[in-house]
């Protein structure tokens, strides 16, 4: 409609090309915490039966797993801080309504139980303890895995935020599908059963709930996941998911086939977390996205902005108090 | 699920402060009267002691500004409508944008540490010294108001010059704006003083609405309102901004279905077929 003088042309979509929302500030640390975290989770949560049925040779190379990724898991989460010497200040607080506070209680007790159940199961000290801490790793473990998604979606990144119903169900698959390609890969074959399932449920899943996020972010933030920087990754962990989970198949009795499917299934696992993270990044950053989607949200119900609530008798929400 | 906001007792005047209460105090900016000097601008760098934006010359009319972020809490905003290059046809558009100072605040419900608090203004604020920097409420904020400090590596915003609200003054850059575009007050007396301005415009301008008058909107109105001549997204502004946190508890239930699908496909892979 206006045009404007000289050069300078102001973006149709918002000001000079700059975004309402702003992306993330957050280096890589994050989304590959989101991984090692869900992956550290899942693997704990495969860890405990195999326990029970005495299948050690699973047990162990998830246990020591699940230690690795909480360790990583740590260093990101702290690193990425602008100052990280003030992590615990996420401690002095109990802050329901911000995921980042409730997940860093989900964090602390399981990266705790999941250090020490792999550090007595090693040196065989405190085995009991150990043994405890393997069963609340277990049961904490799914939370890892899955508050991420809710971390992600509580923010005004559009992409993030409109697939909020499903994100937490594919953080969940991916990371069922990693913790699977971690015993395959560490795991005899005749004693890694549960492990490939663990990892084809998820990979399908991943394939699955992918397809759903597409579908529920709607029409035009699907447009994030072609972008450039999201589409590459996308597409490698399609391909990664469905070649893996076709070796898998073949790596019953087969080492060769389970290492070559574990490398597949844990590497798209991480392709396909990071492909949700940059496809947010790009909804957050370009302003097409968050304007076309508020605006059409506006014309689909008459030129009214989205209620959090019906005004009050007063006119006033019930949250503030008139002076 | 509305009642889950208000259990946060975070939105503004919650009435946690008791005897020590005072009114909301907000800003309306009249974008008919801005004349784009910047006065804010620097008023804001001055009083809150904070760095410059770089010498970057960015082509985008008189701003190279350009945004909103942890050093910069007023940005005049220069949208230049004009058919063709012949003058006196088109117009200015000038804008002094801040903080909206939410009634439901979507930095201040994510923040991790708490270190962003409400205060007895009704004000949203960010503690420097609790403040650890992790980023969470630069994406939490639907108006991508927030940015990182990068010298002090926390995160800044308006505070609507706190430290001056607590001596009794009005914030730096409304001291400062020479025509009054920037005007202080309590919030309730601003909105009546918006609509009546709006009324007295409409006509004389094309376009003219008010931005974050609405307390019905999806932050429960803001205690920063605007008149403007344009679409709020001509401005940068989000045309339908939401609170992330309205949709919190369908969050942790869709992680609870994740959670339980988890288990579920851990019993089946286990199990000895």
């Amino acid at each position: 409609m206006s045009t404007s003088a000289g050069s300078i042309e102001a973006d149709r979509y918002g000001y000079y090309g700059r975004s309402p929302v702003k992306p993330p500030d957050w280096s890589d640390k994050i989304p590959t915490y989101i991984f090692t975290g869900g992956f550290a989770g899942a693997s704990s949560l495969l860890a405990f039966p195999a326990r029970l049925r005495g299948n050690d040779a699973l047990a162990r190379p998830l246990l020591y797993g699940a230690a690795a990724g909480a360790m990583v898991s740590t260093y990101c989460l702290i690193m990425d801080l602008g100052r990280p010497e003030r992590f615990m200040n996420m401690l002095r607080v109990f802050k329901p309504t911000s995921p980042m506070n409730m997940g860093v209680y989900i964090f602390s007790v399981y990266s705790s139980a999941a250090m020490l159940a792999a550090a007595a199961d090693a040196t065989g000290v405190a085995r009991p303890v150990g043994r405890a801490c393997e069963g609340v790793a277990a049961l904490v473990g799914p939370a890892m895995a899955t508050y991420t998604g809710v971390l992600i979606a509580d923010t005004a990144v559009p992409t993030w935020n409109e697939g909020r119903v499903t994100i937490p169900s594919l953080f969940a698959a991916t990371s069922a599908a990693a913790a699977g390609a971690w015993g395959m890969l560490f795991a005899p074959p005749q004693r890694a059963d549960a492990a490939r399932r663990f990892a084809v449920f998820g990979a399908v899943g991943a394939l699955i709930a992918s397809k759903r996020l597409h579908a529920e972010v709607g029409p035009i933030l699907k447009e994030s996941f072609k972008a450039k920087e999201a589409v590459k990754l996308g597409r490698s962990a399609t391909v990664l998911a469905f070649s893996g989970t076709a070796c898998a198949l073949l790596a019953k009795k087969s080492r060769f086939f389970g290492v070559v499917a574990g490398a597949l299934l844990f590497t798209g696992a991480l392709a396909e977390k990071f492909s949700v993270y940059r496809a947010g990044y790009i909804s957050a950053k370009d302003p097409k996205y968050a304007v076309t989607l508020q605006r059409q949200r506006i014309d689909a119900r008459g030129g009214e902005p989205t209620r959090l609530r019906e005004p009050s008798h007063d006119g006033r929400p019930a949250g503030s108090v008139s002076a | 699920m509305s009642t889950f906001i208000d259990l946060t007792g975070a939105a503004a005047q919650s009435a946690t402060y008791g005897a020590d209460e005072q009114q909301r105090m907000g800003f309306f900016t009249d974008t008919t009267l801005c004349i784009g000097c910047k006065a804010c601008e620097v008023a804001c760098k001055e009083w809150n002691e904070l760095p410059e934006d770089g010498y970057e010359f960015t082509g985008w009319s008189y701003d190279n500004t350009r945004e909103l972020n942890g050093n910069t809490w007023r940005h005049v905003t220069f949208v230049e409508q004009f058919s063709g290059r012949s003058a006196g046809t088109g117009r200015w558009l000038m804008e002094s944008d801040v903080c909206k100072h939410c009634t439901h605040a979507g930095c201040l419900d994510v923040c991790p540490t708490g270190a962003i608090m409400r205060s007895e203004f009704g004000t949203v604020v960010i503690q420097q010294d609790v403040c650890n920097g992790c980023g969470y409420c630069i994406v939490g904020c639907p108006f991508g108001v927030i940015g990182l400090k990068e010298a002090e590596g926390t995160t800044g915003k308006c505070t609507l010059c706190y430290d001056r609200l607590k001596a009794g003054e009005e914030p730096a850059c409304a001291k400062a704006c020479p025509t009054d575009s920037i005007q202080f007050g309590a919030v309730d007396e601003l909105r009546e003083r918006a609509e009546k301005r709006l009324e007295a415009v409409q006509g004389r301008f094309d376009g003219a609405q008010l931005y974050g008058t609405d307390t019905g909107d999806g932050v429960g109105g803001t205690g920063s309102m605007f008149l403007l001549l344009d679409k709020p997204e001509v401005y940068g502004l989000p045309p339908d901004p939401i609170v992330p946190t309205k949709d919190l508890p369908q969050m942790w239930r869709a992680a609870g279905v994740g959670a339980a699908l988890l288990v579920a496909a851990c019993v089946a892979a286990a199990v000895r077929a």
